[in-house]
């Protein structure tokens, strides 16, 4: 029994050693600064931990015995360390004698060695390093995986004893958003030194979680009274929001509702219709050069042409935001169905990649058409709306208007969903023969998805627009619809709240997490895996979603309100729906 | 035709006779245009006998490489039903390993040796490629989509998404910006004529390489034990698990086969390309694709073909319509959105794009 859990062991050692060489080699050593080391193998002990719980069965040996247990995880430490200290003295050695080699691996400088290391950059240029230091990887990770099967063993004791029940607890997370609000409003008082030169920081933070717990604390409310009270009490703590937060920390949240309503729209596509498209920037891009095209005529050389020879002054806005707004989404709508036309007859993969080659398509045309877009110079000018004279331009009234655009869609969505359209659409999701069987429409049902998502996304891109005043090609590159995706679907496929609590952690998070945002798109791509494979119905997965994608029983409704707390830990469950035919 | 078809049976979609004429008939008029285009455009231009002949050779060359990558997707394709949007990535994985092993043999000074020591380094670059893929290759397999087995439809395929941007951005961060340039042997630095027409040593070594390598691709999946497994699981997973083949293995031995054609191809294209860099995989892996779709997804000769033919039409298309060459990655993205539009099932392949999974 001793062998095979040694031979486990060397096995998750060797994953832990994969693991670490990734992040040494994208220098996270480096950006971590003097906690490298700790962090590191804190991090480890959390892969150790989840690596040594996840047995395939409740009759797994190594979860029984404790002894087995150690064994498994000790040999798995020493040997990631051991590999590790090896390979890093490799490193340490070139470097030392002489051999440059950021010319191969970009982020492996003295300095990255040397902050895993934990010591001046030029030990290592000099190779002064004791074996001692080498020697302290290989043991800090081994100490690193005890804790890790010591967690198992924590983790399993607590999950024997019975979990005690107390009814008063149910309040702690529906109050928490209020607590995090006043907190929030305290920080903006004056005379409050609160978190010195993170202040602001700090506060942008806890508004977003303040958002955040807002809407995990009403699903967690009882329906009924309780739910239409503290939702009375949220709306207008966010309403008050962008009057005492600062231009920066509005300007971040204008971008993340901007971000909202883009989610909101290929929600109903993705989510709603089940129609993957991966070009949705396209219509993001449409609504934005529209009004582009409406406010700043004299940008486009071959507008102010046509406009000049008809006698009209290019030099001004042709129509102000709001009447631009009908327009862009007349634009908005027309561009979803014509996409939505030639890819009636496509499934799944086919219609990502086709979308996707729109989207390509529509960038490499505002690229390439300069005659009316201006090409790599983009559109300058653009106005920002104007409510009674009053220029709503600056991001606080961007916020709100984000905030207002945010809460319409969101009804709209809401409403569509329990619509007949909706059932439509989630019948199409499900089974497309089956629903046309059963006399769903299926060339109109798609075509109202396709333009009801386009017609949402070009009016965030409207208010993107005017957000920025200028626009340029690159600001609708593929990422773009990448960024929407995630988060659409790291909120939980088809679930509204979901949207907009994906938007700010996918995109608030890193405006405020500066520095990390070179590694933002591989986090991205990382979570959008795990995601998959460990909880793939999201954040705040929707009802009918997280049936689909577990099939096993679920509580009886009205039975048992799951706890916030709950709902937020992601079960690791082992237990793929098996690979049974569909 | 039957024994290479490599995808299971499909449910025909039926149509109404009035929409099927339709849409032929709008297939046939935006043919017309296309021609009329030609006629009118490309033609009136009056480039030389020798101008398209020298396009159609790059095409050639451009689609031998597109073929190998095409026939991953496809081969996959074929057994999982699912879509490797990483397989681009896996690609360029191949590209830089294998400009680390040219730097290697440059080092060594084999590159500037006997002719004999050069096709010896060349190969063994290109086998470093390959290398360097089937790891990746296997990794993805078994990190990102083997959890997923039996997952709707959209699962593993978001997973893919998410693996290829993993690659490409770890690439970036792992290697740094700049591109990374191929330098060519001098041995086989220019070219001959034949015929008034330049023909490039890189360009003939790559396509017969390239045209070598799908031998041996067809050679496996026809004559060997693997092969006939490998069909086995495409025709039907559970009968052939009852059969005694071991489903997962063949899936594994299914990537490793990609990846390697993937990795060849990742270096010839860095050596028609000079450069590699972290997104060089992304475009060529799409137009690989499109490449597939257009053979017929799940059908290997279809793969090929349809390559050499999307090289071709990428190579002459721009003069051809009279239109500039940056246009060429839309005319790229126009064939494969028209062939899914009027012909799903691609040139030798049957009805994919219904099918269920």
């Amino acid at each position: 029994m001793l062998l095979p859990s040694v031979q486990r062991g060397l096995r998750i050692g060797a994953i832990a050693f994969a693991i670490l060489t990734y992040l040494v080699l994208v220098g996270l050593p480096l950006r971590l600064g003097d906690l490298a080391l700790p962090i590191l193998a804190g991090a480890m002990a959390l892969f150790f931990w989840l690596a040594l719980r996840g047995g395939k069965s409740k009759q797994d040996v190594f979860n029984r015995q404790p002894a087995l247990l150690f064994t498994a995880g000790l040999s798995g430490g020493l040997t990631a360390g051991l590999l590790i200290a090896a390979l890093l003295a490799v490193f340490v050695n070139l470097t030392s004698s002489g051999v440059r080699l950021q010319p191969i691996f970009d982020k492996m400088t003295p300095p990255n060695l040397a902050a895993l290391y934990g010591v001046a950059p030029g030990a290592i240029v000099g190779g002064e390093l004791s074996p001692l230091a080498w020697l302290q990887q290989a043991l800090l990770l081994t100490v690193a995986s005890g804790v890790g099967a010591a967690l198992v063993l924590v983790e399993r004791w607590a999950r024997g004893r019975p979990t005690p029940r107390i009814s008063a607890l149910r309040w702690i997370p529906l109050l928490l958003p209020i607590a995090l609000f006043l907190f929030v409003l305290w920080l903006g008082m004056p005379g409050v030194t609160f978190g010195g030169n993170n202040r602001g920081t700090i506060r942008l933070l806890a508004a977003m979680v303040t958002i955040g717990a807002g809407i995990l604390a009403l699903r967690a409310a009882h329906p009924g009274r309780e739910r239409q009270l503290l939702s009375l009490l949220y709306l207008a703590g966010v309403a008050y929001l962008p009057f005492t937060l600062d231009q920066f920390q509005n300007s971040v949240l204008g971008i993340v509702f901007i971000f909202v309503m883009m989610g909101l729209g290929l929600n109903i596509v993705v989510g709603f219709a089940g129609l993957l498209d991966l070009g949705y920037v396209a219509f993001f891009a449409i609504g934005a050069y529209m009004y582009a095209f409406l406010s700043a005529p004299f940008s486009s050389p071959w507008l102010s042409a046509q406009l000049q020879s008809l006698g009209i002054p290019a030099n001004a806005p042709l129509l102000s935001f709001w009447m631009a707004l009908p327009i862009t989404m007349l634009a908005g709508w027309i561009g979803g169905v014509l996409l939505g036309i030639p890819v009636l007859r496509l499934r799944g993969d086919y219609l990502a990649i086709v979308t996707l080659g729109f989207g390509e398509i529509i960038r490499l045309f505002m690229l390439n058409l300069a005659e009316l877009t201006n090409g790599p110079r983009g559109l300058l000018n653009i106005a920002p709306p104007y409510l009674f004279g009053y220029n709503l331009g600056n991001p606080r009234d961007i916020f709100i208007l984000g905030l207002i655009g945010s809460a319409v869609i969101a009804f709209s969505a809401y409403r569509l969903d329990n619509s007949r359209l909706g059932r439509a659409w989630i019948a199409m999701r499900e089974d497309q023969d089956v629903a046309q069987a059963t006399g769903v429409n299926l060339v109109r049902t798609k075509l109202l998805a396709f333009a009801i998502g386009a017609l949402f996304a070009a009016l965030a891109g409207q208010l993107y627009a005017a957000r920025q005043t200028n626009i340029f090609p690159e600001n609708f590159s593929l990422f773009v619809s990448i960024d929407a995706l995630s988060l659409v679907i790291v909120g939980g496929m088809g679930s509204i709240p979901g949207v907009v609590l994906g938007a700010l952690a996918l995109k608030g998070l890193p405006e405020v997490l500066r520095g990390v945002d070179e590694y933002r798109i591989v986090t991205f791509a990382a979570l959008l895996v795990t995601m998959m494979i460990v909880r793939p119905e999201g954040i705040i997965p929707s009802t009918r979603r997280r049936r689909e994608l577990h099939e096993e029983a679920e509580p009886v409704v009205g039975e048992d309100v799951p706890s916030v707390l709950e709902r937020l830990a992601p079960e690791l469950k082992s237990d793929n729906p098996d690979g049974g035919k569909k | 035709m039957a024994v290479t078809t490599y995808s299971s049976t499909s449910v025909r979609f039926r149509q109404k006779t009035t929409t099927r004429w339709l849409v032929r008939g709008l297939g046939v008029l935006i043919l017309a245009l296309v021609a009329w285009r030609v006629v009118t455009v490309g033609l009136a231009e009056g480039y030389p006998a020798t101008f398209w002949m020298s396009q159609l050779i790059n095409g050639l060359v451009l689609g031998g490489v597109y073929a190998l990558v095409a026939l991953g997707y496809t081969l996959v394709y074929g057994i999982l039903l699912m879509i490797n949007f990483a397989h681009g990535d896996v690609m360029m994985i191949g590209g830089f390993t294998g400009f680390f092993a040219l730097q290697f043999f440059m080092a060594l000074g084999w590159l500037q040796g006997p002719a004999a020591l050069v096709a010896l380094a060349l190969i063994l670059i290109v086998a470093a490629g390959m290398f360097g893929s089937v790891l990746t290759g296997v990794t993805l397999e078994r990190v990102a989509y083997r959890p997923l087995r039996g997952a709707p439809r959209l699962v593993p395929l978001i997973s893919a998404i998410g693996a290829s941007l993993f690659l490409q951005y770890s690439v970036l961060l792992i290697f740094g910006v700049s591109p990374r340039v191929y330098q060519k042997p001098a041995l086989i630095e220019g070219g001959f004529r034949a015929g008034g027409v330049f023909v490039p040593y890189t360009g003939l070594i790559i396509f017969v390489t390239s045209l070598f390598l799908m031998l041996m691709l067809y050679l496996i999946v026809q004559r060997t034990k693997l092969g006939r497994a490998m069909r086995a699981v495409a025709e039907d997973k559970g009968t052939a698990a009852l059969m005694g083949i071991d489903v997962d293995r063949v899936i594994v031995f299914t990537f490793i086969l990609g990846s390697a054609l993937a990795g060849a191809a990742g270096v010839m294209l860095g050596f028609h390309n000079t450069v590699v860099k972290f997104n060089s995989g992304f475009i060529p892996g799409l137009k690989a694709f499109t490449a597939a779709v257009l053979g017929g997804i799940g059908n290997i000769p279809g793969a090929m073909v349809g390559a050499l033919l999307l090289g071709v039409i990428e190579a002459i298309g721009p003069s051809a319509l009279g239109i500039p060459t940056e246009y060429k990655d839309i005319i790229a993205f126009t064939v494969l959105v028209l062939i899914l539009i009027f012909r799903p099932s691609g040139l030798l392949g049957e009805v994919v794009s219904e099918k269920r999974a």
